[in-house]
């Protein structure tokens, strides 16, 4: 079972796990279905979108940030019902993507490639200065196991 | 909007698509049914096979809707500070 580590430390603001959550690295960019099909158009392929995901075990689902989307002319594929306790009939769009951890050094079914994702505004900046461009959600948190090491500072995860 | 057409399309057929596809992903373009797919990706790649970059459908046959449940994130927690 591969093990990857994530330690959470900053040289001036040092431990930041508490602070930002568990993050790592990830890049979004077109589903291959579509990066094949572009290739085959002579249409450009947009770079893929680096920056990082936040793990959320609150999450049923992962999301990526909308606008990724949109600056890549990808369409939305889906539409997924929004469930809060104050929020009810709102819909957001789902799509396809591709989703890659630098960190994780993935194969096999674990290789997560190719995904759905529901799209929603929730770019945000970290304290130090990490853009969170995704919410790791419990569609992908089930390939895994997590050590969530809130003393030292850091993050194990295995599949 | 994006996939209106397609979204009613599915409601309509849907009673037909669980009695025949239940479990499958579909592939729905307009007010056409393409085709049912064992993975979201086989009918994705089939949509832009046949579609590029136009707007398709694919959605799971099931009886309940999917629903994505996030509290913090949708309460706006996810960032906040106090």
């Amino acid at each position: 079972m591969p093990v990857f580590d994530f330690f959470h430390w900053d040289k001036d603001k040092g431990y930041t796990l508490a602070e930002t959550g568990a993050i790592l690295q990830v890049t979004v960019g077109l589903p291959p279905a579509l990066e094949q099909f572009c290739l085959q158009k002579n249409i450009a392929i947009p770079t893929p979108v680096s920056g990082y995901a936040l793990i959320d075990t609150g999450a049923s689902a992962s999301a990526v940030h909308e606008q990724i989307f949109t600056d890549f002319g990808v369409q939305p594929i889906d539409n997924i019902l929004m469930s809060t306790p104050h929020t009810r009939d709102k819909f957001s769009f789902v799509y396809p993507a591709k989703v890659q951890f630098p960190g994780l050094n993935l194969s096999g079914e674990g290789a997560l490639t190719s995904m759905r994702v529901v799209g929603c505004e929730l770019k945000w900046t970290t304290f130090d200065d990490k853009e969170i461009i995704m919410l790791m959600g419990r569609d992908l948190l089930k390939f895994f196991l997590m050590v969530y090491n809130g003393v030292q500072s850091d993050i194990t995860l295995a599949y | 909007m994006p996939l209106d057409t397609e979204l009613a399309t599915f409601k309509k057929l849907k009673a037909e698509l669980l009695a025949n596809h239940a479990g499958k992903f579909a592939l729905i373009k307009g007010d056409d049914f393409i085709g049912a797919f064992d993975t979201p990706d086989n009918a994705y790649t089939e949509g832009v096979t046949r579609y590029g970059r136009e707007p398709f459908l694919v959605r799971r046959i099931a009886e309940q809707e999917e629903v994505y449940r996030n509290q913090a994130f949708l309460l706006g927690l996810t960032n906040a500070r106090i």
